[in-house]
C-alpha cells in the first residue's frame, strides 16, 4: 500500500497496535480525532513522544461523550492525575477499554472506577445515590434513591461491609448478560 | 429490536422453505405441464413415475423445515439458563448495566432515561404490592382468589364465543360459496374477517378484566400473553376442525354424502385447493388488515400529532409499538402458511413477500410515528419465547395436516396424489419402484437387528447428557455456595 504516514514511528504503531485492541488505521484515525479537538496544541508529528495532554473540557465535548451522563468520570478514570488531562496514549486506551473488542474483566475495572465517584476502591453508598441520579436525571424521590441503593447493596454485597468491593462488583457483572455490549462506545 | 431479528429470520425461514418447494414441485410440474401434451401417449409411465416423485417430495418438505429454529432456540435457552435466575440482582443489573454507554443523541438518552426510571418504579411498585398483599386477611384474600376465578372463567368464555363464531361463520362460508359479486366476495371472507374482529375485541375485554383481577403487573403481562396466544393459535385449529368435518362428513366416512369416496365429493370436487384457498385467503387478509392499519390509523394520528399542537394534550398520545402483539401476528401467519404449504405450494413465497414487506412498513411507522412503549419486554428472554410460541405453532400446523397423508382420501378430481387411496400410499410405491440394493439396505435399516441397537445407543447417549447435566448443575450450585461462605468469612 506504501502509504507513507510520519505521525507514528513504525515501532509505536506496532506498540499500540499490542497494548490496545484496535488496528493500525484505527490508531491513526484515533489521533486524527484527538489533533481536531485541539488543533494548535496537538502536534501531528509524534514520532518523538510530545508530552501534550489535552483537559477535560475538551474532550467531554466529543459527539460521542457528550451526551453520556458519566462522560467526567470515565475520562477522569483514564487520566494519570485523576483530573482528567488525557495525553494521546491515555486518550486511546480509553476508546480501546470501552471498544467492541475488550474483554469483560477489563471493562469490569475501568467499569467500577467510573462508579466509584469518591474514589475510594469502594462503591458505598453516596457513589450509588451519585450514580441513579445520573441514571435517572435526578426524577426518582429521595425515599426511592434510598430504597434502590439499599436493595442494590443487599443483592450485590456478599462481605457484608454494607458497600461494595470490586470483588462484588465483578460477582454481579459476571452474572449479567447485557453488560458487554451496554458498556460499548463506537469511535 | 428483537422484533425485526425474528421477523427477518421468519423471512429466511420462509423463503428456504419455498425455494426447497419451488425446486422439487412447481419447477418439474411447469415443466412437464409444457411437455405433457406431446408426450402423453408414448412415455406416460414415466411421466407418472416422475410425478410420484415429485408428489412425494411435496408431501414430506414443509414438516421437516424445523431443524433451524430449533437450533436457534437451544442457543438462546443456553443463555437464558447460563445466567440463572433473572430475578437474582435485579436492582443492582438496572444500576450498573442499564446505561448503553453506546447512546448518542440528546432524544436518545432523555429515552433511555425515562425507561431506566420506568423499570425502577414497576420493581418498587411490585415491592410496595407484595407488601400490601401479605398484610391483606383472610377475608378479604377470599374475595380476591373467587373473583379471579370467576373473571378467569369469563374470559375462557368470552374465547370459547369467539371460536363458536369463527366455527358458523366457516359453515355459512363454505355454504354460501356460490355467490357472486360483493357479497360473494365477502361471504368468502368472513372466516377470516371474524378472526380479525375476535382478535381485536377478546384482548381488549380481556383487558379490563385484567383490570379487576388485580395481579401483580408481570403476572397480568404473562396472563394476556398466554390468552392471546391461546386465542389466535385455536382459532386456527377451528377453522381445520370446521373444515375437516364438512370435507369427512364429520368423520364418518361411511355416511350418505362420502359413501363413494370416503369424501364428500359433490361439495369438495377438489378438496385440497379449497383448502389451500382457505389458507391463502386468511394469509392475504391478514396481511391487507396489516397495511390498512398502518396507512388508515396511525399516519392520520402522526398527522393530527404534527399539525394540531392542542392533539399533543390529549390522553391519545402517540402509538405505542407493543412488541408482543406484534410478535403474535408474526406467529399466526407462519402458521397458516405451514398449514397451507402442503395444499398450495406458492403460500411461503406469499408468505416471504408479505413479510418483507411488513418489515419495511413497521419499521416505517415505527421511526416516524410511534414512541416506544415504556414498558420494555426483556430482551434477553425474549428471543426463547418468540421461538416457543412458534413451536406451539408448528406443532399445531403439523397435528391439524398430519392427518390428511394418511386418512383423508386425496380428491380423484385433481391433484398430484389422484390415483392412490391415501396420500400416504405413494411412499411404499416410490419404494418399490427403487433398485433393488436400495430396497434391501432400507429393509435392513428398519429392520429390528438395526433399529434395536440404534435404540439403546441413543437411550445410553442421552443418559449420559442427562448425567453431564446434572453434575454440571450441582457443581455450580456448589461453587455459589462456596463463594458465598468464602466471603462470609471476611
Amino acid at each position: 500500500m506504501g502509504n507513507k504516514q510520519t505521525i507514528f514511528t513504525d515501532e509505536q504503531l506496532d506498540a499500540y497496535q499490542d497494548c490496545t485492541f484496535f488496528t493500525r488505521k484505527e490508531i491513526l484515525r484515533l489521533h486524527g480525532r484527538y489533533h481536531e479537538l485541539a488543533p494548535h496544541l496537538v502536534p501531528m508529528d509524534y514520532t518523538n513522544d510530545p508530552d501534550c495532554k489535552l483537559p477535560l473540557a475538551l474532550i467531554v465535548n466529543m459527539p460521542e461523550l457528550k451526551e453520556n451522563p458519566f462522560r467526567n468520570r470515565i475520562v477522569e478514570s483514564f487520566s494519570e492525575d485523576g483530573m482528567g488531562n488525557l495525553s494521546f496514549n491515555e486518550f486511546v486506551d480509553m476508546f480501546s477499554v470501552l471498544s467492541e473488542t475488550a474483554p469483560r474483566e477489563l471493562k469490569a475495572i475501568y467499569a467500577f472506577k467510573i462508579y466509584d465517584f469518591n474514589v475510594d476502591n469502594y462503591l458505598c453508598k453516596e457513589d450509588l445515590e451519585k450514580t441513579l441520579n445520573r441514571l435517572t436525571k435526578e426524577e426518582l424521590t429521595p425515599e426511592e434513591v434510598d430504597l434502590v441503593c439499599e436493595k442494590t447493596i443487599e443483592e450485590a454485597d456478599l462481605d457484608g461491609d454494607n458497600k461494595l468491593s470490586f470483588a462484588d462488583f465483578e460477582n454481579m457483572i459476571s452474572r449479567a448478560p447485557d453488560f458487554l455490549s451496554t458498556f460499548h462506545i463506537r469511535i | 429490536q428483537s422484533y425485526f431479528l425474528f421477523l427477518r429470520f421468519l423471512v429466511v425461514l420462509n423463503f428456504v422453505s419455498f425455494l426447497l418447494i419451488a425446486a422439487f414441485v412447481i419447477i418439474p410440474s411447469i415443466v412437464f405441464r409444457s411437455v405433457g401434451s406431446n408426450l402423453a401417449n408414448s412415455t406416460g409411465n414415466e411421466f407418472s413415475k416422475l410425478h410420484f416423485n415429485m408428489s412425494w417430495e411435496f408431501c414430506h418438505l414443509d414438516l421437516h423445515l424445523y431443524p433451524p429454529p430449533i437450533h436457534s432456540m437451544g442457543t438462546a435457552a443456553r443463555v437464558a439458563v447460563a445466567t440463572g435466575g433473572s430475578a437474582v440482582g435485579n436492582y443492582s443489573m438496572i444500576v450498573f448495566t442499564g446505561w448503553d454507554f453506546g447512546c448518542l443523541g440528546d432524544r436518545a438518552t432523555r429515552l433511555k432515561q425515562k425507561n431506566i426510571h420506568y423499570r425502577l418504579q414497576v420493581d418498587l411498585e411490585e415491592e410496595s404490592r407484595n407488601k400490601r398483599a401479605a398484610a391483606l386477611t383472610l377475608c378479604q384474600k377470599i374475595v380476591l382468589y373467587s373473583l379471579r376465578i370467576f373473571m378467569g372463567f369469563v374470559a375462557f368464555g368470552l374465547i370459547i364465543g369467539a371460536f363458536y363464531g369463527i366455527f358458523e361463520a366457516t359453515n355459512f362460508s363454505q355454504k354460501m360459496s356460490e355467490e357472486q359479486g360483493i357479497l360473494g366476495l365477502i361471504i368468502e371472507y368472513l372466516p377470516s374477517i371474524v378472526i380479525t374482529a375476535g382478535n381485536f375485541m377478546v384482548p381488549l375485554l380481556c383487558d379490563q378484566i385484567a383490570l379487576v383481577e388485580r395481579y401483580s403487573p408481570s403476572t397480568t403481562i404473562i396472563v394476556a400473553l398466554l390468552r392471546a396466544v391461546f386465542l389466535r393459535l385455536v382459532s386456527l385449529g377451528v377453522i381445520l376442525f370446521t373444515l375437516w368435518s364438512q370435507i369427512t362428513c364429520e368423520g364418518n366416512t361411511s355416511s350418505g354424502d362420502c359413501e363413494l369416496c370416503q369424501y364428500s365429493h359433490r361439495v369438495y370436487p377438489c378438496w385440497e385447493t379449497r383448502v389451500g384457498q382457505e389458507m391463502y385467503k386468511l394469509t392475504l387478509f391478514d396481511f391487507l388488515i396489516n397495511i390498512a392499519v398502518l396507512v388508515l390509523v396511525e399516519f392520520p394520528l402522526m398527522c393530527l400529532y404534527c399539525v394540531f399542537v392542542c392533539v399533543r394534550m390529549l390522553w391519545l398520545g402517540r402509538q405505542e409499538f407493543v412488541v408482543p402483539s406484534n410478535v403474535l401476528g408474526l406467529v399466526y401467519g407462519q402458521t397458516v402458511v405451514w398449514t397451507g404449504a402442503l395444499f398450495c405450494p406458492l403460500l411461503p413465497l406469499i408468505n416471504t413477500i408479505k413479510f418483507f414487506i411488513l418489515f419495511y412498513s413497521k419499521k416505517i411507522t415505527l421511526f416516524n410515528n410511534c414512541r416506544p412503549a415504556l414498558k420494555t419486554f426483556r430482551s434477553t428472554t425474549s428471543t426463547f419465547f418468540f421461538l416457543v410460541v412458534l413451536l406451539f405453532g408448528w406443532g399445531l400446523a403439523t397435528r391439524s395436516v398430519s392427518p390428511c397423508p394418511h386418512r383423508i382420501h386425496p380428491s380423484m378430481g385433481c391433484g398430484p396424489f389422484r390415483f392412490f387411496p391415501t396420500m400416504w400410499s405413494i411412499v411404499p410405491t416410490s419404494f418399490y419402484n427403487l433398485s433393488k440394493t436400495t430396497q434391501e439396505f432400507l429393509f435392513f435399516i428398519g429392520s429390528q437387528a438395526f433399529s434395536i441397537p440404534l435404540f439403546a445407543l441413543s437411550c445410553v447417549v442421552m443418559c449420559y447428557f442427562i448425567a453431564l447435566a446434572s453434575v454440571y448443575g450441582k457443581s455450580v450450585a456448589l461453587l455459589r455456595a462456596q463463594l458465598k461462605l468464602v466471603s462470609c468469612w471476611h
